[in-house]
């Protein structure tokens, strides 16, 4: 099913090509290959070794191979008021990515306003959605926060549905003495083509599809005395449908999301403190009258937060813990309220204590990180069947990236 | 300020008063000459002559990318470990390098915006500055017969 939809003849040759010049092309950490025009990629690798539950291949009691990420940029700007960007991408991901190059994102932006401190843009193509501090480089190993994204905020089951979409987005600056906000008010199709949203949103990968609509997502987020303090607001109203096909169980259905996620940070010399927070009410109608389609139709409140606490001694080192924690309804934690018989309760939550230590040489990064996790919610059943995910679990992974 | 009030209790101490307040002359002066030490530089070519502190960061934050005439900034930078970076960055943006790579690299892995030029020495720097037009930059040391204007910030 997965190797279907993201088969070699949806990744046009090109972009194999191009992926594979640019990465050889680039020996360091940012190519100019021209005036205004600037290459950039990355590669990462991870092994992951679990107590119970497969996060990236065979991790259960073995060593998981299949979490990997690769990604090469181009962008110029051929005059000050016009930017072209476009990226290449190569996930693997377990049983839910398998690696297909997709173009990321690839965009025109174009300056509107412009007065030396304040400015205003437009985007248009399918461009990156900002949400909460971490969404729009998640994939980029010497961006994240970690090894695995705290899932609270950024739960990787819906990551193409939240990453990028075709659409529109205005953007801007404003900067008055030691406040800068930036802002952006976007509007787009989300992309619903992963197997995986259909196993949050349905349970299972249907038969039939899911398939976005328009929708609205919005980012204002504040750095005072340089970023010293940091206060983001996201806003979304997300809808999609579903088309059933020859789906026996679910007729045609409607679902939107709306999600708020705040981000605070606070940003010193040898430490940083981020803490977000999310709450996202889910509501659907339609998908006819089998007992699946009565147990989706209950809206459901999804509620997370995580709170992170980064030590730098130097620039090259940094050690981390992190809470975080995620409950599919917020008004039944633990499925207490109504039972199942579609799963186990336990797949409704996810609460992880992580530690984890990061090295940063020239233009590598290495990182070691460790998950103490009660709760499966953020794990995919196309990885562990529900049936055979367990509640308490451990995971260490092991992660190099290189950049450029 | 704070030193600035303190000679009202040093002439008490009648001997050394003199020596004194010398030293504590001194002393500010060397503070002050260190706090200043690293100096913003562009390229002749640039009609300004001062920054907003909210414009030099949005600048070298690659945020801003045209001076107020419209021609392009090309902004040059120094490794992030090298000493004049990190002094640059915490004297005159009074903020930390960690951040400024953050901000780069959020942006540029979202073709939200361009990377700096990247340099490996000082010497290079004041080069490019010297030859590029619209460039800025920062040194620790500008002689008088550098080709390259200071820009102050505010």
């Amino acid at each position: 099913m997965i190797r279907s939809r993201f088969s070699p003849s949806s990744s046009p040759p090109w972009l194999a090509l191009l992926l594979g010049a640019l990465l050889l092309a680039g020996p360091a950490r940012a190519q100019e290959l021209g005036e205004g025009l600037q290459a950039h990629g990355f590669i990462s690798q991870v092994v992951t070794h679990s107590s119970d539950n497969q996060v990236g291949g065979d991790s259960d009691d073995g060593l998981g191979w299949g979490l990997r990420e690769m990604g090469a940029n181009l962008s110029w700007r051929p005059t000050p008021d016009w930017l072209l960007s476009g990226q290449v991408l190569g996930r693997w991901a377990g049983e839910t990515d398998d690696g297909g190059l997709r173009l990321d994102y690839g965009f025109i932006d174009r300056t509107l306003v412009s007065d030396g401190v304040n400015q205003m843009g437009l985007r248009v193509g399918k461009i990156k959605n900002p949400y909460g501090f971490f969404n729009t480089t998640r994939d980029v190993a010497h961006t994240r926060p970690g090894i695995i994204m705290p899932q609270s905020i950024y739960l990787d089951r819906i990551r193409n549905f939240i990453l990028s979409a075709p659409g529109a987005a205005l953007h801007g600056n404003l900067a008055a003495n030691d406040m800068d906000i930036s802002w952006s008010l976007g509007m787009v199709q989300p992309d619903t083509s992963s197997a995986d949203l259909e196993s949050l949103f349905l349970l299972s990968d249907r038969v039939g599809k899911m398939k976005g609509d328009w929708t609205w997502l919005g980012q204002v987020m504040a750095d005072f005395q340089g970023g010293r303090w940091r206060a983001g607001l996201t806003l979304g109203d997300v809808r999609m449908h579903y088309q059933p096909g020859g789906d026996p169980l679910l007729a045609s259905g409607d679902n939107r999301l709306t999600p708020i996620v705040l981000s605070l940070e606070h940003n010193a010399e040898k430490y940083s403190l981020t803490a977000e927070y999310t709450q996202a009410r889910h509501e659907n109608g339609g998908y006819g009258a089998s007992p699946l389609a009565v147990g989706l139709q209950k809206p459901n409140t999804v509620e997370g937060w995580y709170v992170q606490a980064t030590y730098r001694p130097s620039l090259d080192w940094r050690f981390y813990v992190r809470r975080d924690e995620v409950y599919l309804d917020r008004n039944d934690r633990y499925g207490k309220k109504n039972p199942s018989p579609f799963y186990p309760p336990f797949i409704l939550f996810a609460k992880d204590w992580t530690v984890g230590v990061r090295h940063d040489w020239n233009a590598w990064e290495f990182s070691l990180e460790y998950h103490d996790v009660k709760g499966t919610l953020w794990l995919s059943p196309l990885d562990t069947a529900f049936g055979n995910q367990t509640q308490d679990w451990d995971m260490v992974l092991l992660q190099a990236a290189w950049r450029f | 300020m704070t030193e600035a009030a303190r000679p009202s209790v040093v002439p008490r101490r009648r001997p050394g008063g003199g020596t004194v307040l010398l030293c504590l002359f001194l002393t500010l002066g060397l503070a002050a000459s260190l706090a200043g030490a690293t100096e913003i530089i562009a390229n002749r070519s640039v009609a300004v002559s001062s920054l907003s502190l909210a414009s030099a960061r949005a600048v070298f934050g690659m945020r801003q990318v045209k001076w107020p005439d419209g021609s392009p900034i090309r902004v040059f930078v120094l490794p992030d470990d090298h000493p004049a970076h990190g002094a640059a960055c915490k004297e005159r943006l009074n903020l930390f390098p960690y951040q400024l790579r953050q901000s780069w690299d959020r942006q540029v892995y979202s073709g939200m915006a361009q990377a700096p030029s990247e340099v490996a020495s000082e010497e290079e720097l004041l080069n490019k500055v010297a030859t590029t037009p619209g460039a800025i930059g920062y040194v620790r040391k500008v002689k008088g017969n550098d080709p390259v204007k200071i820009l102050s910030i505010e």
